[in-house]
């Protein structure tokens, strides 16, 4: 949401001391409550201070120390260039990012990637926007369901409190904007029972620029919706972000498979996955192309 | 036991602190060739003999234990390589056979009756 928030500086080096532990656990706890990004840097193989921790938050404020303010600052720079990757984690030899530190040849740290889980919105609680909302539980990933008809949106309907309901009583331009907020780690499918309620909810999407986000819908009526919104002044680069229709060519039929498409493109665009089969190395291009 | 969010995973640790006790988180540090989890995957060991997580079924998973209960009981953090060779792999009916190294971490919670 915002990296700048609570920019805390380290204290003196004491990587051991629970107050320290603490202080950590809960600074990581804040990146994911609050939607951020940072790198957890954890020095695991090393003479002294093995276990020692620094938080480096995307716009680069840090927390905790190795004890070596150069060590510190080695960390932080390389720290930033591992969230520009997309690793999970990763662990290198210090002499690989800072080969002038001569007391820390043959440490290594270990980066990980601290994150939240990606929040996937869905406008809609008909068959498709169900299916979509149970199969993204599945993944562990969090879940916004909303529908304007408030008995679509029931816990009797959803008893998993892992989706949060939102019956979308004043419009869904008020309720898809609060769900979508910073659109920063957010994915949003639009699969409501109407057209025109696809363009309310993707007029109230777009100026978040959330990481994805797609409309159901044939090449036709999604067409006319985009083009409302571009005589509406949304730009072309906006509405290039657009997957419309949602969703990656499988062959999808039943509501559930259509979910399983659309979330197969969201996993693939936080991923960086190609969508095209593993298999396909095997088999002569030729032979694929015919 | 399955991969667990990030946030439910903090938590877990926060509630720990919380109480006093001490945690010990392992996590996939490094992988080589064919291992049944990936970078980064954690599992949690609390002293009530809990855990949460996991860091890869049952090629490692007996010497993690081993390795965190030791820790709990020390206090010391190290780095553990874990070899899986395919033949020791096949013999357990286990995909996986290259090296992984997991890092035993121990997260204290001195000073915390505060």
């Amino acid at each position: 949401m915002n990296d700048a928030r609570d920019p805390r500086e380290a204290d003196d080096a004491r990587p051991h001391d629970g107050d320290d532990a603490r202080a950590l656990a809960e600074a990581i706890s804040q990146v994911l409550r609050g939607g951020s990004l940072a790198a957890l840097a954890t020095l695991v193989v090393a003479q002294r201070n093995v276990g020692a921790k620094a938080l480096v938050r995307a716009g680069g404020a840090s927390v905790g120390s190795f004890g070596d303010a150069a060590l510190d600052e080695a960390v932080a720079a390389r720290a930033i260039k591992f969230l520009s990757s997309r690793q999970e984690a990763a662990t290198h030899a210090v002499e690989e990012f800072a080969p002038t530190l001569e007391a820390w040849r043959g440490a290594r740290v270990m980066f990980e990637r601290v994150e939240p889980e990606p929040h996937v919105v869905v406008c809609g609680a008909g068959h498709v926007g169900a299916a979509l909302a149970r199969l993204a539980r599945a993944l562990s990933y969090r879940v916004t369901l909303i529908d304007d008809r408030a008995d679509f949106v029931t816990r009797a309907r959803f008893p998993d409190d892992g989706v949060a309901l939102v019956a979308a009583t004043e419009g869904w331009a008020k309720a898809v904007r609060e769900a979508v907020g910073t659109g920063r780690g957010v994915a949003v499918a639009v699969v409501t029972r109407g057209h025109n309620e696809d363009e309310e909810c993707l007029r109230a999407v777009v100026a978040a620029r959330p990481d994805y986000v797609g409309m159901i819908g044939s090449k036709r009526r999604t067409n006319i919706v985009l083009e409302r919104l571009r005589e509406a002044g949304v730009s072309e680069e906006t509405l290039r972000e657009v997957r419309a229709p949602v969703g990656l060519d499988i062959g999808a039929v039943s509501p559930e498979e259509v979910a399983l498409s659309i979330l197969a493109e969201i996993v693939a665009e936080r991923r960086g996955g190609t969508c095209a089969p593993l298999s396909a190395w095997r088999r002569p291009r030729t032979e694929n192309e015919r | 036991m399955s991969s667990i969010p990030q946030l439910e995973l903090y938590r877990l640790i926060g509630e720990a602190q919380g109480r006093g006790e001490r945690v010990v988180v392992a996590t996939v540090a490094h992988t080589r060739g064919s291992t049944p989890q990936r970078r980064g995957a954690k599992m949690l060991f609390f002293v009530s003999g809990a855990t949460a997580g996991t860091v890869g079924g049952g090629c490692v998973e007996a010497e993690v234990w081993a390795e965190a209960r030791e820790a709990l009981r020390t206090g010391s953090s190290a780095l553990h390589k874990f070899s899986l060779t395919a033949d020791e792999a096949s013999e357990e009916g286990m995909v996986c056979g290259g090296t992984m190294e997991i890092f035993i971490d121990v997260w204290d919670a001195k000073g915390s009756d505060g």
